[in-house]
């Protein structure tokens, strides 16, 4: 038996197939065998995938004249031929039956809860209150940057660091901490291109002082286990643990000579 | 002013819209200053106020957009059948005014919908921007007037001036009709960008007198909003005129009709796509502009609730990048010679697949708890990756490479070069494309390991790369193509209607888009009228959500196009029965304005 | 015909029918409007005072300065043995009331700094008349009698009418409109920079002159310098270090900044 088909609609079948498997299973186990990291995509990111992929098949089988009468070619036998009654019928049952069984799988009362949409980096308030102090959150600079040794406040950060923070967010600061797995969502990692190389000092300083019940409605501050941090450490401590964790993941912050975030294009 | 939310009935708000049209200005401080209350927003018995509002407004620009749009390449393609001396072109042309006439009642119709819509729903916010703006208001009716009487002599006068002197004269006409056009938006816009950047100075308690027009006028946003709707309203043209070749196309009962509405969907896809490739830059600036004007309102864009209405707009980017090349590669089929490209259609497609797929990966993904988990956090350790602007901008341009490779193969379809270098010609643009590409992956891997200031820096790079490549290709190809063999006319006409059907979804796609876009600008502004001047105190006050905001756009969107079927289809009946010859003769007699209707 | 209308019409409905349903499938989040204070005609003076209580330690930013003594006087308690500011507030500017006066300086700090401090840093225009008079009864109510009632409110939000503050007719009140300008010229006058540098060789010399500032510091250090002025200080000037308020990235809008970043940059 050939393993490729050569009719376009036996190679549409297998190119949805091999993109379905590739996302579904390939996502998940084939970075990790090049030591990336890596997790099952999401249904919703699933479905939005394969929708693309769908629409460049049909694409390809349409837009070459013949290749589109061959696609349609097996469709029209099934439809009229009467040595494929068989399958006509089949099909004519299982369509409905497939469905009716995504109309109750959509409708199913389940027990998890609805997908949320979180922003993990919501927008920050122009200014924020520290302590009924005010502080400017846009155009804001870590001052201890300037001010003394950096060596000294990444000592002080990494010994604020380990009191107050590995329990979650881990040693390797990859959100792997004892208590990290307990929690979901998980701690953030910062070795990730994605969290504190995107943001300004200014805005992990937001975040660390106001954790996760700070955050607006659309970053959902119920979800969040980040407690406050201006509760329990001063303006400097929390400067000092920023400057740690730059340097220890190696990371640069954002700046604010350029516009932030003026980069346009999806986020 | 008076901040009186004054629940009235549609009755008395009628009455209160006929007082603030009528009443001069001394009358409307008096109201101010208490001896009449002034209500600030009126009732709509369906859906409200706002989604009144948003329908007159959209649904006004679509039209808008599209009279603009239009007389810009109606222009061009007038001159290029005056000077390239092609007559088909200023048939063009002409069919292009015609579609303007008739689409120009239905903008002014939706212009005061729209208008009656704010006296009597929104006359707070109306009669502050009145106050603000009237002498811009006056010269807006002005410039309207001529606008209209501009086309009038453009369309009618098209057959009576179509010689000599007279033509130009004609052209020149067109070309007015295109500054009249251009100047009544650029007021409009004043009027809308002042209330998404007022100037510094105006606090909400400047009284409307007080404020400075020009200053109001000329605000920060004003200028980038002008550019980026004039070419906008290029490629919407362009669409429009596409979908209506494409349905023409399919109803033509004889070959010359369908392949004249053929070439002309071709040319509407062309002049739709090519505008669309500058659009991104327009975006930019004004985009920048928004960020300098104030940073909140520049984060609530990008980063903020309507974060998500950036993927859905990468969503429809995609689709028109596929519908677009589909057409192109499905248009091959009717050019001689184009068998030779044909297998390189599936690798193109391969990268546009690819590249839709990663420029429209979300960076914070929808799952359930489960898949959270899973993933530690709404952010997928592999695929956060491709959610970034580095790789996002690698896609696009890419695609946008990739898209101009399918218009190239399409052009050179049907010629063999002549000339003895065009083998090196060839490799020469072959290897332009490579090193474009090459420099466009090479940035895009590279910012993932600097700041991201320097990242902004490289995006630059990625499309300098690309618009060298473009331009260089081009101009290497039509050096290259001269006195080229022709292994066939283009057979135009002979098309699949599947390729039609593409142009429809382009249609839409584009009208969706604008409308979507139309959200974005103007729900930035969150619950102000004028940011930070003047707060919406109404119930609808908060900014909807996507969803809703989408089902809005679907309404604005059927009934556009709802109505522009209807207006075609009224323009098609004027010029059927009057082209048999039999009824010709009897008409050239003495009824030379209708005649001109006739189109042709 | 009627086949292919309705393919037409199948396509287009088809395609918005996708668009709408990706963009319902997203979990919807809509932009609420942020909570307003506003008070009703019966609001009582508790309801008042605790609103401007929160004010006045959150979001006003007053115990920056007010309540160190050294930057501002005192208002929770006693400043210059005239206690606190509830009690020594009606006797500052004869002819206005405690409410007027108190009122009035919000609105237009620079007119009623007190001698020996540094000017006042508060932009009026980012809060509401509520907020204003809530944070003006928080301060009556600091050893004197709570005067503010809702009327005050009804009559600065609307101009027309002023009766008991007159705010909006005084000076001080066209200084509040004028102050978002981004003439550089207006805005050092009003943010009272040239309170304390010297501009083309004239003024105090209590920082260092903006003459020349341009060839000194680049246009990042510059706005550094004023965004952050504690963090260092030009030669000479050491001394003055903790003087400068530190308000002024929330005394000027970005536009405002930028104009005079550019300005003193340019000065060289």
């Amino acid at each position: 038996m050939r393993l490729w088909p050569s009719e376009p609609f036996g190679q549409t079948v297998a190119i949805l197939a091999i993109a379905y498997l590739l996302i579904e299973l390939g996502i998940p186990y084939i970075p990790p065998l090049f030591g990336l990291a890596s997790a099952p995509a999401p249904d919703s990111v699933v479905f939005q995938y394969m929708l693309t992929v769908l629409m460049g098949v049909l694409i390809w089988v349409s837009d070459n004249e013949e290749r589109w009468r061959a696609f349609k070619r097996p469709i029209q036998r099934v439809l009229v031929e009467e040595k494929r009654k068989p399958i006509r019928v089949a099909l004519l049952v299982l369509v409905p039956v497939l469905v009716a069984f995504i109309a109750f799988d959509q409708a199913r009362p389940s027990l998890s809860a609805p997908p949320s949409f979180r922003a993990i980096h919501p927008a920050p308030p122009g200014s924020m209150t520290f302590r009924d102090r005010t502080i400017p959150i846009t155009g804001l600079e870590n001052p201890l940057r300037h001010e003394g040794r950096l060596e000294a406040h990444y000592e002080e950060g990494k010994r604020i660091y380990y009191r107050n923070c590995l329990v979650c967010h881990g040693d390797l600061l990859d959100g792997q901490g004892p208590y990290g797995p307990a929690f979901n969502p998980a701690p953030l990692s910062f070795q990730d291109v994605g969290t504190i190389q995107q943001l300004t000092e200014s805005y992990v300083f937001w975040r660390i002082a106001k954790g996760g019940a700070g955050l607006p409605n659309e970053g959902g501050p119920w979800n969040s286990a980040m407690p406050a941090w201006e509760e329990f450490l001063t303006e400097d401590e929390i400067w000092t643990v920023i400057i740690f964790l730059y340097e220890q993941a190696d990371k640069t912050p954002r700046t604010w000579e350029e516009v932030a975030g003026s980069e346009g294009g999806p986020q | 002013m008076s901040r009186v939310t004054g629940q009235i009935a549609p009755g008395t708000a009628l009455v209160v819209a006929v007082f603030v049209a009528a009443v001069p200005m001394p009358l409307l401080a008096q109201a101010a200053e208490g001896t009449v209350q002034m209500p600030m927003y009126g009732q709509f018995p369906y859906g409200g106020a706002r989604f009144a509002i948003w329908i007159a407004a959209q649904v006004h620009l679509f039209f808008a957009a599209f009279v603009l749009g239009v007389p810009m390449f109606a222009v061009v393609a007038e001159a290029m059948g005056i000077f390239g001396q092609e007559p088909k072109y200023d048939k063009l042309a002409k069919e292009f005014t015609r579609l303007l006439l008739v689409s120009y009642s239905a903008t002014a119709i939706w212009g005061a919908i729209l208008a009656f819509g704010l006296i009597t729903l929104y006359p707070g916010v109306w009669s502050y921007l009145a106050e603000i703006f009237a002498p811009s208001m006056w010269a807006y009716v002005g410039l309207f007037f001529f606008e209209s009487f501009t086309l009038y002599l453009y369309y009618y006068g098209w057959e009576r001036w179509s010689v000599g002197g007279a033509k130009l004269g004609h052209w020149t006409l067109g070309i007015l009709l295109n500054v009249w056009g251009t100047a009544v938006m650029f007021i409009a816009n004043s009027w809308l960008t002042y209330m998404m950047s007022p100037p510094a100075d105006v606090t909400p308690d400047t009284s409307p007198a007080m404020v400075q027009f020009w200053s109001a006028f000329a605000n920060a946003t004003w200028m980038p909003i002008n550019i980026h709707r004039v070419i906008a309203n290029i490629v919407f043209g362009g669409a429009i005129v596409g979908g209506y070749a494409a349905y023409r196309f399919l109803l033509a009962d004889n070959d010359d009709e369908r392949a004249h509405y053929d070439w002309m969907g071709y040319v509407g896809n062309l002049i739709a796509i090519g505008a669309l490739i500058v659009l991104p830059f327009a975006g930019y600036y004004l985009g920048r502009e928004i960020y300098e004007f104030n940073q909140q309102m520049g984060i609530t864009m990008m980063g903020g609730f309507m974060s998500w209405l950036w993927i859905i707009q990468a969503f429809l980017i995609g689709v028109l990048f596929l519908a677009g090349n589909y057409y192109l590669w499905v248009g091959m089929g009717r050019i001689p010679g184009a068998t030779r490209f044909q297998p390189y259609t599936k690798w193109m497609l391969l990268v546009l697949v690819v590249g839709v797929i990663v420029w429209a990966t979300p960076n914070t993904m929808i799952a359930d708890r489960a898949e959270l988990s899973a993933m530690g956090g709404s952010h997928h350790p592999f695929l956060g990756v491709l959610g970034v602007m580095s790789a996002k901008n690698t896609a696009v341009n890419l695609m946008i490479l990739t898209t101009f490779l399918s218009f190239l193969l399409y052009r050179r379809a049907n010629k063999r070069p002549t000339v003895t270098w065009a083998r090196t010609g060839t490799q020469v643009q072959a290897a332009l494309f490579v090193i474009s590409a090459v420099i466009v992956l090479f940035y895009g891997i590279y910012g993932y390991f600097v700041t991201a200031i320097v990242r902004i820096g490289f995006s630059v790079y990625q499309v300098l790369a690309v618009l060298f490549a473009i331009i260089a290709v081009s101009a290497i190809d039509i050096r290259m193509m001269r006195r080229a063999e022709s292994y066939g006319a283009i057979r135009w006409g002979q098309m699949p209607p599947r390729s039609q059907y593409a142009l429809f979804i382009l249609m839409v796609t584009f009208t969706w888009l604008m409308g979507l876009m139309g959200f974005a600008r103007s729900g930035i502004r969150q619950h102000w009228h004028v940011w930070e001047v003047m707060r919406d105190t109404s119930e609808f006050a908060a900014t909807p959500p996507l969803g809703y905001a989408a089902q809005v756009i679907s309404i604005c969107v059927l009934i556009f196009l709802g109505l522009v079927a209807l207006i075609f289809w009224v323009g098609g009946l004027a010029e059927k029965p009057i082209v048999t010859p039999a009824r010709k003769d009897a008409l050239m007699g003495g009824e030379h304005a209708t005649a001109a209707v006739a189109g042709d | 015909m009627w086949k292919t209308n309705l393919k037409i019409i199948g396509i287009v409905m088809g395609t918005l029918a996708l668009y709408t349903i990706v963009a319902n499938s997203i979990p919807q989040v809509a932009s609420e409007v942020p909570e307003e204070l506003t008070f009703t005609d019966e609001v009582s003076t508790a309801e008042l005072v605790a609103a401007g209580e929160e004010l006045y330690g959150g979001a006003g930013g007053c115990t920056t300065c007010h309540g160190t003594g050294t930057r501002a006087p005192n208002l929770l308690t006693d400043h210059a043995g005239e206690g606190a500011i509830g009690t020594r507030c009606g006797d500052r500017v004869p002819g206005e009331v405690c409410r007027v006066y108190l009122y009035n300086s919000l609105v237009g700090p620079a007119e009623f700094v007190l001698e020996g401090f540094p000017p006042m840093v508060f932009q009026a225009r980012t809060f509401s008349d509520a907020q204003l008079w809530a944070l003006v009864a928080y301060m009556e109510s600091q050893g004197g009698e709570v005067t503010v009632t809702a009327d005050d409110i009804a009559a600065s939000a609307d101009p027309g009418q002023s009766t008991a503050a007159a705010a909006t007719e005084s000076p001080a009140g066209a200084a509040a409109v004028a102050s978002t300008t981004t003439d550089v010229a207006m805005l050092l006058q009003e943010q009272l920079c040239l309170g304390c540098h010297a501009i083309d060789g004239a003024g105090p010399p209590l920082g260092p002159s903006f003459d020349g500032i341009g060839g000194r510091l680049t246009a990042p250090e510059i706005r550094a310098a004023i965004l952050e002025p504690n963090a260092g200080a030009a030669p000479g000037y050491e001394a003055m270090i903790g003087v400068m308020p530190t308000t002024y990235g929330q005394a000027f809008t970005a536009a405002q900044l930028e104009a005079v970043v550019s300005f003193l940059a340019g000065r060289n």
